[in-house]
């Protein structure tokens, strides 16, 4: 579905991703985990077109999306969860929710893909209204998954969700991108919080220092040295 | 004190002002609003829009359209094309290529762009230097209610004026383009990623806020008769305090600091013995008050979450 070749970034002088290889198995959640600074989110913002790479090559359903614009490659059919969550503070929860659809902005299922939105967070119908600075946490992380959702990707970035949230919120959320990939949503995480994480991971990835150490299904990944080492003491 | 009569009259001749003032800022808050740049030029660009306005009247005269009802429609849409077309080059030239540089870079260049756009009015324009008398189209006469006399003339323009407010209204809140103007004045990245063009967004940014100072610079000239190569100097200095004491990036805030500003001047004028040659003095002494005590202005929120 998603594949990265040989993908290298820089940033001036120091190389941020080096020689990253990884690939998105269709229908599957697909994790990304690592310490902070390690380069996940660096990763995201390739795969995005927000950085462009020095070398490699980064294919979706098979075709080149390096070289491409941001707005081009969700274009594809991309939705994404960025870092830190990134509603529009200014808008209403709708309206935020409506910038989810902007790339077909009045596709004749728009009510239905509201309605969709609303089933999956109830909390957000009721907040419809309100703007999305005044949300707490939580809220603005389940506002900028419906958001992602509205566009009806096919492959879904969550990039952190987890940061900030609560035990609890962690769980629910975590337990709708399992709901979200089964039906039919190919899933990329990017997650520091590796327990959870490969609770509902099928295969990942493990980066750091911007280079790929380790790669599996989430159970090989659980049993890993580094991970059980770096990750899973507790 | 002067009579009620007197306030009155100079409250509506400051909501004239206002209005105009108001597009001008609007323009000035859009800008600022997508990409956190205070277009200097964009008096000038006002300036501009009189004088396209003015030639497409003159050439319409020539081409024997006389009626005000054809011509004044035709000669916005053409003036709103050439100030929108300068508005999206001075854009890519004076702002685009200076984004990763010191905002003082663009404060330079789109002030300079301002000098080369009056420059070459003075030069280019037949007679630049002189005062150019602009057609009286709208309706002569009016009517006087309670002791304030009401210009049809002014009506109309107050009309236009409020029309283009409401369509910037409409576009910015009903139109896929004006969503993806305010979700880049909120997040550009979060906007590109859910798939915003980011130079188109402000192309038509540019293009829109610098249509809207030449229907300002055709109501001025309308209003005052007279249109000069000059004007864009006080123009761009009031809609910029007007976008200011508004509230930056907030569109309802440059509206109301328009009509705040305008409303100032005349009653200042009225209140204030030889208060007419003082308007400006006292105008701006708000502003200045308004600096201090409201920096992030009277709607204004951005510079409020971004400290």
């Amino acid at each position: 579905m998603l594949e990265l070749a040989g993908v290298s970034t820089r940033y001036g002088a120091i190389t941020m991703l080096r020689d990253v290889s990884l690939e998105v198995a269709p229908g599957r959640i697909a994790c990304l985990l690592g310490p902070n600074g390690a380069g996940k989110t660096t990763l995201i913002r390739t795969i995005l077109g927000i950085v462009t790479p020095v070398a490699g090559e980064i294919r979706f359903e098979g075709q080149r999306l390096d070289r491409l614009r941001t707005h081009q490659i969700v274009e594809r059919g991309i939705g994404v969860v960025p870092e830190g969550r990134r509603v529009f503070p200014r808008m209403t929860v709708e309206e935020n929710l409506r910038m989810g659809a902007f790339v077909e902005w009045t596709p004749a299922d728009l009510g239905e893909r509201l309605d969709r939105v609303f089933a999956l967070f109830p909390r957000l119908a009721e907040r419809r209204g309100q703007r999305a600075a005044t949300m707490s946490g939580g809220e603005q992380a389940m506002l900028a998954v419906g958001r992602a959702l509205m566009g009806r990707p096919r492959l879904l970035l969550l990039d952190e969700p987890s940061l900030g949230l609560a035990p609890v919120l962690v769980e629910q959320l975590f337990a709708m991108v399992q709901t979200i990939n089964r039906s039919g949503t190919t899933v990329f995480l990017v997650e520091q919080n590796a327990r959870k994480t490969l609770e509902i991971a099928h295969h990942g990835f493990l980066i750091q220092k911007g280079e790929i150490v380790g790669r599996g299904s989430a159970a090989e990944l659980a049993a890993s040295e580094i991970v059980r080492h770096a990750y899973l003491r507790a | 004190m002067p009579p009620l009569e007197l306030l009155l009259q100079q409250a509506l001749n400051g909501v004239m002002l206002g209005v105009m003032y108001a597009l001008i800022a609007v323009g000035f808050t859009l800008f600022f609003g997508v990409l956190d740049v205070i277009h200097f030029s964009h008096g000038d660009i006002f300036m501009l829009g009189a004088f396209a306005g003015l030639s497409a009247l003159l050439g319409l005269k020539a081409a024997g359209v006389a009626g005000a009802a054809l011509a004044l429609p035709l000669a916005f849409a053409a003036a709103m094309l050439v100030t929108g077309l300068v508005g999206v080059a001075a854009e890519r030239v004076c702002v685009k290529p200076l984004a990763r540089s010191s905002p003082l870079m663009t404060l330079l260049a789109t002030l300079s762009l301002g000098l080369v756009l009056r420059e070459s009015v003075l030069i280019f324009y037949p007679r630049g230097a002189d005062p150019k008398p602009f057609p009286q189209l709208l309706p002569q006469g009016g009517v006087e209610v309670g002791g304030v006399a009401i210009r049809y003339e002014n009506l109309a323009i107050l009309a236009i004026g409020f029309a283009a407010m409401i369509a910037v209204d409409r576009i910015i809140n009903r139109t896929r383009m004006g969503a993806a103007i305010r979700a880049v004045a909120q997040d550009p990245e979060a906007a590109q990623m859910m798939g915003v063009n980011l130079d188109r967004t402000v192309d038509a940014t540019f293009f829109l806020g610098s249509a809207l100072a030449a229907v300002a610079g055709i109501l001025s000239g309308l209003y005052y008769s007279e249109i000069h190569f000059i004007m864009g100097i006080t123009g761009g200095v009031i809609g910029f305090s007007a976008a200011a004491i508004g509230g930056l990036g907030n569109v309802y805030g440059a509206i109301v600091g328009g009509l705040l500003f305008g409303v100032l001047q005349t009653t200042a004028a009225a209140l204030i013995p030889r208060g007419s040659e003082f308007r400006d003095v006292v105008a701006f002494a708000v502003v200045m008050l308004f600096l201090v005590f409201k920096p992030s202005g009277i709607l204004g929120e951005k510079s409020v979450e971004r400290v």
